[in-house]
């Protein structure tokens, strides 16, 4: 009787530690498999308009960096410029008086619709933003963004 | 007369200093730290500003280290975090440097043309002497400079669990794509 309880509990132990090396290898299993939602899907923390965005960042880059870095941005403006190649688009938006700009890459799934944009175009772009530098090479202030896609 | 001669000189000059130094704000930097126990450390930046004199040979990259986009949040973060890039305290990766055999590229003409490139590369806050060799591409107005080399972690100051691990290649893969 007492070995047919031990090994009542030898099995419930068993099932146990089973249970809980499946929960977590797939929890491992999980997390390195997880991508990054489609940008279109997630919800934005900001919606600005380009120009006060650059205006932000030039007021103060610290503050709008800590502000905006990694966040889901949307931003309403002009396009001022089409970067097309095979694999990429990069769509910018550009204030004229100092020549910083926006520049947007856009995810995989979005790139048709990236290229379909014309210069001038008012339009509404969704991303990720990676936040703002000074270029030495260009002497302005560049605000980058990825995973972006055109905000409908 | 005199003045008129000088005046179109003077901008014929400013146009030709113009067309030499050359910029881009969508050059491409690949980063591929994978190894044969982790995939996923790999990724695109494709918002690099690249610069080109093609009188000089001095060629110049800036690369803003948040922009590099992995597939994965959690290596995204890890990517970006103090304990390996650190992007919030160094934000941006340059290269400033020159063609030592500018004399072998026309950039006049047509044509694929091996490029020797040194200078110095900063990740991480440290500066590293480097060299490797590349191939620009001239073709009508259009220029393409292209370059695959690796750099050790551990000379820019960077280590880590994940690198030890092996998870993280020692050596990662860059490789540089820039049209002008």
């Amino acid at each position: 009787m007492l070995t047919t309880k031990m090994d009542t509990r030898y099995k419930k132990w068993l099932i146990a530690l089973f249970i809980l090396l499946l929960a977590g290898g797939t929890a491992i299993w999980w997390i390195f498999t997880e991508k990054f939602t489609d940008t279109a899907a997630v919800k934005a923390d900001h919606t600005v308009d380009a120009m006060d965005f650059i205006n932000e960042f030039k007021t103060d880059l610290g503050e709008a960096n800590k502000k905006y870095t990694e966040k889901i941005i949307i931003v309403n403006g002009t396009v001022s410029e089409i970067k097309n190649a095979d694999t990429t688009s990069n769509i910018i938006m550009t204030d004229t008086t100092s020549g910083a700009y926006i520049i947007f890459a856009f995810q995989q799934q979005h790139l048709a619709e990236a290229k379909a944009l014309k210069m001038g175009e008012m339009v509404s772009i969704k991303g990720s933003c990676s936040g703002g530098t000074y270029s030495g090479i260009l002497e302005t202030q560049s605000i980058n963004f990825k995973r972006c896609a055109v905000n409908k | 007369m005199k003045r008129t001669i000088l005046s179109l000189a003077l901008v014929l000059a400013t146009i030709l200093t113009f067309a030499q130094k050359k910029t881009t704000t969508s050059a491409i930097v690949n980063f591929d730290a994978a190894t044969s126990i982790d995939a996923l450390p790999k990724a695109e930046n494709k918002t690099v500003i690249a610069a080109l004199d093609t009188k000089s040979g001095g060629i110049a990259f800036e690369v803003n280290i948040k922009n590099f986009a992995f597939t994965n949040p959690r290596i995204q973060e890890h990517f970006n975090n103090a304990g390996w890039m650190d992007s919030d305290k160094y934000p941006t990766a340059t290269f400033k440097g020159n063609i030592t055999n500018l004399s072998a590229v026309k950039f006049y003409k047509d044509g694929t043309y091996p490029a020797e490139v040194s200078g110095d590369l900063t990740i991480h806050g440290v500066s590293q002497a480097v060299k490797t060799t590349g191939t620009i591409v001239v073709k009508g107005t259009a220029i393409t400079a292209n370059a695959d080399f690796s750099v050790k972690l551990a000379d820019y100051n960077i280590s880590g669990a994940a690198i030890g691990a092996g998870k993280v290649s020692k050596e990662p893969k860059i490789s540089v794509s820039a049209v002008f």
